[in-house]
C-alpha cells in the first residue's frame, strides 16, 4: 500500500511542478526574433569582439534591429556572412578579407640589453625601460600575440618571431591591439608584400642593432614603378591603395627587410 | 530564539562548517568558476539566492507533505525536484523581468540545479531542525538563517579561491601543475587553513 502512497506523492508532485512550469513558461515567454537562432548560428561563436559588441550574440541582436553594419564582423567566413544577409534579406557588401602582418624582422637577431626576469609577458617586458630587446621598435618575443589570438593562428617561431597563419586569420584585429610594439597591421590579403621593420631608428643605429632592419636607403622608393612606397622616419611604409604587389621593392632591399609572402 | 543558537549557526555555516572547505560539497562550482572574481561574485550570489529560497520551500514540502503522509524517505528525490523546477522557475521570471540579472547570472543559475551544496544545505536543515519528525522551536526561521549562511560560506570560499587564482596567474608556476593542478593544492592548502576554525567553543 505504502508504495502506492509514494508512488501517487512523487507522481503528483512532479505532475504540478510540471504544469507550473508549463503556464509559467507561456505566461513569462520572452518573445525572441525566429531569425536571431539562425544568425547567430553563422556566426564564428568565439566573442573575440572585434565588432564592438560584448560578444557574438549581442552582434547577432543589434544586426537584427539594424543597428550594425554585416561587415562589421571581421572574422566570418564568406559562406556564412551570405547566409545571414539572406536570412535577414539585407545587401551584402563585398570587401577584400585582411590579415594581420608583422612589421618586424629582429625576432633571435637581435641582442638583449639587459637581463630580463620578469613576468613572460610583452606588454610586463615593455614596461620595464621599453623592454629587453636592443631595438626600442621590435618584438620582445615573449608571444602575446599567440597568447590573445583567439584563432589560433599566431604560432611564435624558433627564430623569436611570430608567425601568422594566413589560413587561420579572420583579422579580428586582437593581436593588433595587444602588441605593445605596435607590430602587427591588418593588410589585404591581396598584397604580398610588407615591410618586416618597425624601426625609426636612423641608419647606423638600425644597423649596429639588428641586421634585418629598415636602414632607410630609399632604394625601394626608386624603384616603385606605381609610388606606392615612401620612407617616412627613416622607415618605408607601403600605400596598400597603391601597390601591386609586382616585387620590385623586394629586390632591390640591401638588408631583405621589404618581404614578398609566398602564398 | 536563542543568541548563542544563532550566532553558532551563523560562524558555523561560514567558518567551521564551510560547505566547500570542510564538507567537500559544491566542488565542481569551486573550481570551475574560481577563474577570475566577477563570474565568482556573481556565481557567489546566485547561489546564496537559491540555497535560501531552497530551504524555505524544501522545510514547507517537508513539513506539510513528506511528514504527514509518513514518506520522509523519499526527502532526496523530492528536495531534488523542488530544488530543479524551482530553479527552472526563477530563471524564466529573471528573463521576463530583468535581462540584465539574467545575463550577468548566465549560465549560472541553470547550473545551480545540480549543485550538491544546495541540496546538502536543504538535507542538513531537515536533519537540524526536526527532531522524531517534529519541528524544533523556531525550525523554520533556523532553516532560512542556516541556508542563507550556507550560501554566504560558499561565496566566501568562492570568492577567496578566485582572488588567490587571480593573483596565481600572475606567477611562474611549473609547466605540469599550471592550471587546475595547482587550484587543487591551493584548495586543500585552504581547507587545512579552515579546518583551524575546528577549535571554536560557544
Amino acid at each position: 500500500m505504502e508504495i502506492f502512497i509514494s508512488i501517487l506523492v512523487l507522481g503528483s508532485l512532479g505532475l504540478l511542478f510540471g504544469l507550473g512550469l508549463a503556464v509559467a513558461s507561456k505566461k513569462l515567454c520572452v518573445v525572441t526574433d525566429p531569425n536571431l537562432d539562425k544568425v547567430f548560428a553563422c556566426l564564428p561563436g568565439v566573442n573575440c569582439g572585434a565588432c564592438g559588441m560584448p560578444g557574438c550574440m549581442a552582434f547577432a541582436q543589434s544586426l537584427i534591429k539594424g543597428g550594425v553594419s554585416l561587415a562589421s564582423c571581421r572574422v566570418m567566413e564568406e559562406e556564412a556572412r551570405e547566409r545571414v544577409a539572406s536570412t535577414l534579406g539585407i545587401r551584402l557588401e563585398t570587401q577584400v578579407k585582411q590579415i594581420a602582418v608583422l612589421h618586424c624582422g629582429g625576432g633571435n637577431k637581435v641582442k638583449d640589453r639587459f637581463q630580463y626576469n620578469g613576468l613572460t609577458d610583452c606588454i610586463a617586458a615593455n614596461l620595464v625601460l621599453h623592454g629587453q630587446k636592443e631595438c626600442i621598435y621590435g618584438c620582445l618575443g615573449f608571444g602575446t600575440c599567440e597568447k590573445v589570438c583567439p584563432f589560433g593562428a599566431i604560432r611564435m617561431s624558433v627564430e623569436g618571431l611570430p608567425v601568422v597563419d594566413i589560413a587561420a586569420c579572420r583579422a579580428c584585429g586582437k593581436c593588433v591591439q595587444e602588441c605593445p610594439k605596435g607590430l602587427f597591421r591588418l593588410i589585404p590579403i591581396t598584397s604580398k608584400v610588407s615591410v618586416a621593420c618597425s624601426s625609426r631608428d636612423n641608419a647606423r643605429d638600425t644597423r649596429t642593432f639588428c641586421a634585418a632592419g629598415c636602414i632607410a636607403c630609399r632604394k625601394c622608393e626608386k624603384a616603385c614603378p606605381v609610388d606606392a612606397i615612401h620612407v617616412i622616419d627613416n622607415l618605408a611604409v607601403i600605400d596598400y591603395d597603391r601597390c601591386t604587389s609586382c616585387g620590385e621593392c623586394v629586390k632591390v632591399c640591401p638588408t631583405k627587410c621589404i618581404m614578398m609572402s609566398e602564398a | 530564539m536563542d543568541l548563542r543558537i544563532l550566532l553558532s549557526i551563523i560562524i558555523g555555516m561560514v567558518f567551521i562548517n564551510n560547505f566547500v572547505l570542510s564538507k567537500f560539497l559544491g566542488l565542481c562550482p569551486f573550481l570551475g568558476v574560481s577563474r577570475a572574481i566577477k563570474p565568482a561574485v556573481s556565481m557567489g550570489l546566485a547561489v546564496i539566492f537559491v540555497m535560501t529560497l531552497s530551504g524555505f520551500l524544501t522545510w514547507l514540502v517537508y513539513r506539510f507533505v513528506l511528514i504527514p503522509l509518513n514518506l520522509v524517505y523519499l526527502r532526496t528525490i523530492v528536495f531534488i525536484l523542488v530544488i530543479a523546477s524551482f530553479v527552472q522557475l526563477v530563471e524564466m521570471v529573471i528573463l521576463k523581468k530583468s535581462p540584465v540579472l539574467y545575463r550577468a547570472l548566465g549560465i549560472y543559475l541553470p547550473l545551480i540545479t545540480t549543485n550538491c551544496a544546495v541540496l546538502g544545505v536543504t538535507v542538513l536543515n531537515i536533519n537540524s531542525f526536526f527532531v522524531n519528525g517534529n519541528p524544533v522551536a523556531a525550525s523554520f526561521a533556523l532553516s532560512l538563517i542556516q541556508s542563507f549562511f550556507a550560501g554566504i560560506g560558499f561565496s566566501l570560499a568562492l570568492l577567496l579561491m578566485s582572488g588567490i587564482r587571480e593573483r596565481l596567474d600572475l606567477t611562474d608556476v611549473p609547466a605540469a601543475l599550471a592550471g587546475i593542478p595547482i587550484a587543487f593544492i591551493i584548495a586543500s592548502l585552504m581547507s587545512l587553513a579552515f579546518m583551524g576554525f575546528n577549535g571554536f567553543r560557544f
